[in-house]
């Protein structure tokens, strides 16, 4: 056995672990025989500790042998010599991605036994098992992603699942308009994306990382593009971690998540998906050494994320909103971090932070016995510390900030004012246009479903 | 918009100087009016002082059926379960048809004999309705299926052989002697024969059954929509009800289907929640004291107002306010006249805009009125200024969906209306709907097509409203009752086969000859029934009782480990003692060390929590987050062996050794206004009040060591913790006062007061005061030091048997829990519950109240060995030491009658509709202001009983079984109004027991009716185990029969 085939063996098993995963809980659940409760939750123990343990082995191997990048190619799937294009799946083991995929490892694990337990005779248990095992694809496909498009793959997973895991009580109405709201900012970062990914085609050819980024292994890679260029990609890219982690102007679809049961809002916003855009720049991060424009840029925005985040969280008065927003500006510091270069940094703090975050989600709702065994500890009410800033304010600017804060700097407001309505306004000026037309044409009303409505039969009435 | 606001407060001003009186009349009238409304929002005040109360409080004057029934249109909620469950309780026997028949027979029982039309008779049409699921459907739904189904091919399933034989033999022999009647061209049948081109006339004498059937069917379809057809118009009373809907937003809703209550609530939820917060955001709203009214004007009129046009309108509105100086209830007059609110309208229109939010709107009002030992209440009026500020939030909303959606420019007073003549009424198509109900009743119930052929237009509107009249509501009413009526039945039955074995077996053997060897108090709660009975299963010579788990000692009570008072009595009783617990007087200088390093640990461990949320403490905690790792994984995988470890821990700083300050000395008389302590006398009266409640009012009664057991129950991550306590103890864990009762009961000079006053202790009788953790089955003793050296073997063999009885009560209520194996050890049951009350992701630490159905005041003999299933609570009262009046009994139940109807009721409606009443799931609750739980990100306020809490539940009015006569029980009734107005309303059920006689009188309608028995029919088992073990599902009563104790080995259950 040599090393080479021993790296193949296990990368490969810690990609395949969760893919096996979903394979057997989609077709389980096509084939209108979902599993059991007991069958869920043992499936994906023993998936994820055959993942982790391949990926300690992996690393364990690379520090042994003191390799730094481990690539593993799992076949060309598409090949199209005249347009210069090729798809093959690629992932790299590195500095970057195996820390990252050991604590989505860690982290899915606690939350999958966590969930087992918490979901018990839910009627939803073997949806939310399925989406959490599109889930753990993503992460792990993003993590060890060595090509755009691979990270590309799993980044849309993890979108697609998170959406739906806002919505996973879809019988009320909240979730449902919140899982559409975080599902549409998912889109426009998902836009953005894909223009960077067709860029970065354009511009190297190939979407692997390793030509984009120069040679070295992470994080010493050089990229090989020119400093405008890199700006353009690079800003397009900031928009997609932007969206993904909740970033200004963004950030108002991180409270809105925390509709799901509480361990799905707990590892998703609270620790591994809100880290996602942060991890896409720390691996594009080349890009940002090659323009010092869009390293400002980056920490301008993450800056603005942390102040927004830690004003917000502020004034919450409920606990899962308090905590994304603390979340959020931690987010916001990462980000700093990677634009002004402390790559290692970014990535402890990341680690840590998600870890701490989880488990506080977690523990959320023991808030009201951790106060009264903190009060009892203490011997008296909790103590109300004035800010330091207060002494500095005057009363109208204490008023104006509280307000900014509780209405949640009015991004969404704004969001929606500028950006949303002149959009839909557009598009309801083309349906007048249409039905003006198709009226014409018909000689009158040509629109029967404008009567009608949608009518609901329930047999149980109230009275 | 603007205009009509810049116009009306100048022609408001001028009336309202000339006629001033009588605006202040008006104001007064809107201020009684909100007021009135403000009893129907949710009365449930901070979930960490959790009351179980009935949900429907506001409307407990009246009878239970009017109750449910405005209630439920009030809040839009259900009164019963869905009929389809019903069915498939009656489908699985927990409802007897003969339940079904004896509740409708009484609900028709005037009429029961005679035919309503034809051969129709009111009571089987009923029941036909009630046994067979009638599909009911949209009607474009049930034109598929006519179409497409086998609805006209096939009788329904459920149509017995022999009537499918009769109605084909019937039809058969009408259609050939009538067939050139019923085919001929002009005849109303013209219809029949139209559908029916497909059936051969000719070889109709050869036809097989089959396809008599399926002529049969179309032919009877014909008929059946026809009829309906035909007196359709006459059918509805009036052509269409008007629509009546006083808020602007229902009328919008339907009309543009933008619902105006959305930007409005998740403004008023964010700023609710900021203003009534608890302390657990780190900034709270400037001002806050000035009230709602003024906090929200001054803090929405400021400038810098981003440039949306919703904001900007809401600040120039903040700003008019404050420079009209209008108060909240001239603003909330201003609003109504602007939105065009009759003064006929306006109650109902302020009901529905407080209900519109009422978790928020009643938590405001609840700390308002009711919480003043919270750290932050409300001030007063804030429900009036929070209306206010709703009110004026609703106009700003209704003028710009109006304006959008509705292309309407006018006045707001007229959008209403405007609103009205949008909204198509399309008359629904509702022939075939009654149509098709006919058509299947007359499958299942056999009636003759040829009869309905010949029913007249009237016939046909009598059998149509007859079955209009008989509603969804009406039929899941009477299976309500027929449920009820069968566990009833159930109970009585068991009571008195149970009663009279006892009867005939203690004459012989003389009951009573072996020495107690030991008695145990518990509270009345339904949980510690399964306790007390596998202790007296283990134990057969010793005696349990019940009573109101505090004991009678009502007091405001601090641990030495405590911040705050807490009150420790039904939440009805104002204490007026303070009772501390203190570390013992030798350690305290020892403890003062311990305490500062409980205040440091506090304080960091509050920095540290508030920290991880700021800027910087965030990026360092960041940091070294990766240790939170390690507790992480430890907690969810392993939580019973981290709980063990974190208890060793705290052991270190917490005070170990303590005693209760429980005498009053002169020295702490009011120096911070309270009454510190009892006296000898009042210990005397609390403790001699306790013992003749439950019948020990002799020394012969007592044995040598009597234990006072209370309860509570520990879990965590769990917001409703204070749900699960002791419910006598307002939310509160009751072992302080077990423990204060046995102080109180063994001190000498209490004893001398009692002596003095002929109540004698005897003088080897002493007792313990305990605790019993209901989540994790454990038990703890207080004050062990205190025990004689000659009591402690006693003490010893008590304990022991104790510890079995907890093991085999964790093992009964792991048969409930489905994560539980069904095989499991007593041990291995305990070592379960144990890690349920540690384990982080468990969200049902127990059941709590679920399934409570009963409570019996009686004596424990003829309750005693009968299995229950932990759905009884069981208060001890024996008669015969009472008067004559039944004043002991009478003082019983006016605590036992409001507390277990409370319970009992809370958790009927919350399992009823647990969307509704209850607060819906608890996966995704998410802890508010420190005051409640909302679903999810942002939501009303949910008050009431999660599915999870409920799911196992039986929603059932509680039948109290009580061991007194009639006329003891109606003089109670009538003296107290709390008893009347419950059981008078029927929203309890009562029965009085006599059980000498074996007899049990039921109470209805202001009478007692003696119970006739069902059954005499009483399984015997050998042990508790014998009967639950291998079943999850409820199950019945049975007697169990303990093996005596000399060979009383350990039952083995693996």
């Amino acid at each position: 056995m040599t090393l080479e085939f021993l790296f193949q063996l296990f990368g490969t098993t810690v990609v395949v672990c969760p893919a096996i995963l979903l394979l057997l809980f989609g077709t389980s659940t096509l084939l209108g025989r979902p599993l059991g409760e007991r069958a869920l939750s043992r499936l994906t123990e023993g998936s994820v500790l055959c993942g982790l343990f391949s990926a300690i082995i992996v690393l364990v191997l690379m520090l042994l042998y003191d390799y730094r990048h481990v690539p593993i190619e799992l076949g060309h799937w598409v090949i199209l010599d005249e347009e210069h294009f090729h798809f093959n799946l690629k992932f790299v083991f590195d500095r970057l991605s195996v820390p990252f995929v050991i604590l989505t490892y860690v982290l899915c694990g606690t939350i999958g036994a966590f969930a087992s337990r918490y979901l018990h005779r839910e009627p939803g248990f073997n949806r939310f098992f399925n989406f959490y095992a599109f889930f753990m694809l993503g992460m792990v496909i993003s993590s060890l992603a060595g090509t755009i498009e691979a990270l590309f793959l799993g980044w849309e997973l993890v979108g697609l699942s998170s959406a739906l895991l806002v919505a996973f009580f879809h019988e009320r109405v909240n979730p449902v308009r919140n899982g559409l709201r975080v599902w549409t900012v998912y889109r426009i970062a998902d836009a953005a994306f894909l223009v960077a990914a067709i860029m970065l085609h354009h511009l190297t050819g190939a979407g692997d990382f390793d030509l984009l980024m120069g040679t070295g292994p992470w994080p010493e890679g050089t990229a090989n593009l020119s400093q405008t260029h890199a700006l353009f990609v690079g800003l397009l890219l900031l928009i997609a971690a932007a969206g993904k982690s909740a970033l200004v102007p963004f950030s108002e679809w991180l409270p809105r998540a925390m509709e799901g049961p509480t361990p799905s809002s707990a590892v998703f916003y609270g620790s591994l998906s809100v880290h996602l855009g942060a991890y896409l720049l720390l691996r594009v991060s080349p890009i940002l050494e090659v323009s010092p424009l869009l390293s400002a840029i980056v920490v301008i925005v993450g800056l603005l994320s942390a102040i927004y985040g830690a004003m917000t969280a502020r004034v919450q008065a409920d606990v899962k909103s308090a905590l994304a927003f603390a979340s959020l500006t931690q987010v916001g510091i990462i980000v700093v971090e990677i634009g002004l270069g402390f790559r290692y940094l970014a990535l402890i703090h990341i680690i840590g932070h998600a870890c701490l975050r989880t488990l506080q989600l977690l523990r959320a709702p023991s808030l009201l016995r951790d106060y009264h065994e903190m009060e009892n500890a203490i011997g008296s009410h909790l103590p109300r510390e004035q800010s330091v800033w207060r002494r500095f304010m005057s009363e109208r600017a204490r008023y104006w900030l509280y307000r900014y804060s509780l209405e949640r700097g009015f991004l969404d407001a704004l969001l929606f004012a500028y950006v949303v309505r002149p959009f839909t306004k557009f598009f309801q000026w083309c349906d007048a246009l249409e039905r003006k037309w198709t009226d014409f044409l018909a000689g009158g009303e040509s629109r029967e479903s404008d009567d009608l409505r949608p009518h609901t039969f329930s047999p149980e009435d109230y009275l | 918009m603007k205009d009509s606001l810049n116009v009306t407060p100048t022609a408001q001003d001028c009336p309202s100087e000339t006629e001033s009186p009588a605006r202040g009349d008006r104001l007064a009238s809107l201020r009684y009016q909100i007021e009135h409304a403000a009893h129907l929002l949710p009365s449930q005040g901070p979930i960490t002082a959790f009351v179980h109360h009935n949900t429907l409080h506001a409307f407990q004057q009246r009878p239970f059926e009017e109750g449910v029934r405005k209630g439920g249109e009030l809040w839009s909620c259900h009164a019963y379960f869905p009929e389809e469950r019903y069915r498939q309780e009656l489908e699985s026997g927990r409802i007897r048809l003969s339940d079904l028949e004896a509740v409708l027979r009484e609900a028709v029982s005037d009429r029961v004999e005679e035919p309503l039309i034809a051969t129709v008779m009111q009571f089987e049409l009923r029941l036909a309705m009630l046994k067979h699921r009638i599909h009911a459907g949209d009607p474009a739904e049930l034109n598929w299926m006519i179409a497409e189904t086998n609805a006209l091919r096939q009788f329904r399933a459920d149509v017995p052989v022999v009537i499918r034989k009769n109605l084909i033999e019937s039809t058969r022999h009408w259609i050939l002697r009538d067939r050139n009647e019923v085919f001929a061209i002009n005849n109303k049948a013209n219809l029949i024969s139209e559908n029916l081109g497909r059936f051969s006339q000719r070889s109709m004498e050869h036809w097989t059954d089959d396809q008599w059937e399926a002529f049969l069917l179309n032919a009877l379809w014909n008929i059946c929509y026809t009829g309906a057809k035909n007196v359709e118009r006459q059918l509805r009373v009036v052509p269409l009800p008007d629509l009546h809907l006083p808020r602007h937003r229902n009328l919008l809703l339907q009309a543009t289907g933008e619902d105006t209550d959305l930007p409005v609530h998740e403004l008023l939820i964010k700023f609710c929640s900021a203003f009534l917060d608890q302390g657990f955001a780190d900034w709270h709203m400037p001002n806050r004291q000035r009230g709602i009214y003024q906090t929200f004007l001054n803090l929405y009129s400021q400038g810098g107002t981003p440039p949306v046009e919703w904001y900007q309108q809401l600040r120039h509105e903040c700003a008019r306010l404050i420079d009209a100086k209008l108060d909240p209830l001239e603003s909330i007059d201003e609003s109504l006249s602007l939105l065009g609110v009759t003064d006929e309208e306006r109650e109902e229109f302020l009901t529905h805009s407080l209900l519109a939010l009422r978790g928020w709107f009643g938590m405001v009002w609840q700390m308002e009125t009711e919480a003043e030992w919270m750290p932050h209440p409300a001030p007063k009026e804030s429900l009036i200024e929070l209306l206010a500020i709703r009110l004026m939030l609703d106009r700003l909303v209704i003028t710009g969906v109006a304006r959008e959606s509705l292309h309407f420019e006018g006045p707001l007073h007229e959008v209403r209306a405007n609103a009205l003549k949008r909204i198509s009424r399309n008359e629904p198509e509702e022939a075939i709907q009654k149509a098709f109900v006919v058509f299947q009743l007359a499958q299942v119930c056999g009636w003759k097509p040829e009869d309905l052929y010949h029913f007249t237009d009237n016939q046909w509107l009598i059998l149509l409203r007859e079955i209009d009249t008989f509603s969804s509501f009406e039929r899941r009413h009477l299976f309500h009752l027929a449920y009820e009526r069968r566990y009833r039945n159930a109970t009585f039955d068991a009571l008195i086969n149970h009663a009279q074995r006892r009867n005939q077996a203690a004459e012989p053997t003389a009951g009573g000859m072996r020495k107690t060897s030991f008695q145990i108090l518990c509270c009345i709660d339904d949980r510690e029934e399964s306790f007390r009975r596998h202790l007296e299963e283990v134990d057969p010579s010793c005696e349990t009782f019940g009573l109101a788990g505090f004991y009678g000692v009502a007091m405001y009570y601090r641990g030495s480990n405590e911040a705050h008072y807490k009150p420790l009595c039904p939440n009805n009783i104002k204490p007026k003692h303070y009772i501390d617990e203190t570390p013992l007087y030798s350690l305290q200088q020892v403890d003062r060390r311990r305490a500062e390093t409980r205040r440091r640990i506090g304080m960091f461990a509050h920095q540290t929590h508030r920290g991880s949320r700021s800027l910087l403490g965030g990026l360092l905690t960041g940091l070294v987050g990766s240790l939170a790792a390690f507790p992480l994984v430890a907690r969810i995988l392993f939580p019973r062996t981290t709980a063990q470890f974190r208890k060793l821990f705290d052991k270190i700083v917490e005070t170990q050794f303590t005693e209760l300050r429980l005498e009053r000395s002169p020295h702490d008389h009011a120096e911070d206004g309270h009454l510190h302590g009892y006296t000898l006398d009042e210990m005397a009266n609390i403790v001699e009040s306790g013992m003749r409640a439950i019948g020990m009012s002799t020394p012969d009664r007592y044995s040598d060591l009597v234990i006072i057991c209370g309860h509570g129950s520990g879990s965590v991550n769990n917001p409703h913790e204070s749900a699960y306590n002791c419910g006598a103890c307002s939310g509160s864990r009751g072992g302080p006062n077990a423990r204060a009762f046995a102080r109180m009961a063994n001190d000498n000079r209490v004893r001398h007061i009692l002596t003095d006053r002929g109540f004698i202790i005897p003088e080897s009788t002493f007792f313990v005061g305990s605790f019993h953790n209901t989540c994790d089955d454990s038990i703890t003793y207080f004050d062990l030091d205190a025990i004689p050296v000659s009591h402690r073997p006693c003490f010893e063999h008590a304990r022991d048997q104790i510890n079995e009885a907890r093991k085999r009560n964790a093992h009964e209520r792991c048969r409930r829990f489905e994560s539980a194996d069904l095989d499991l050890s007593f041990d291995e049951a305990l070592r379960h519950v144990e890690i349920r009350a540690e384990d982080l992701s468990q969200v049902r630490p127990e059941y709590n109240h679920a399934t409570n159905a009963l409570c019996f005041v009686g004596r424990r003999a003829w309750s005693r060995d009968l299995f229950v299933d932990r759905r009884s609570f069981l208060s001890s009262y024996d008669p015969k030491t009472d008067d004559a009046e039944g004043h002991i009994l009478e003082r019983i139940l006016q605590a036992v009658i409001p507390v277990c109807a409370g319970i009992s009721l809370e958790y009927y409606f919350s399992t009823v509709d647990t969307e509704g009443y209850g607060c819906g799931s608890k996966l995704p609750h998410n802890v508010s202001s420190m005051l409640g739980v909302m679903s999810g990100a942002a939501s009303d306020l949910r008050p009431g009983l999660s599915a999870q809490m409920v799911e196992i539940h039986e929603p059932m009015r509680i039948l109290f079984v009580i061991e007194t006569t009639p006329e003891v029980m109606s003089r109670i009734i009538e003296e107290n109004a709390a008893i009347k107005q419950l059981v008078g309303g029927g929203w309890v059920q009562l029965a009085v027991f006599d059980a000498d006689l074996g007899r049990i009188l039921h109470y209805r309608d202001q009478h007692f009716v003696e119970y006739k028995p069902e059954s005499i029919e009483l399984p015997t088992v050998g042990s508790s185990l014998k009967w639950y073990q291998g079943w999850r599902k409820h199950l019945d009563y049975a007697a169990i029969r303990p093996t005596p104790l000399s060979n009383a080995d350990p039952i083995s259950c693996s």
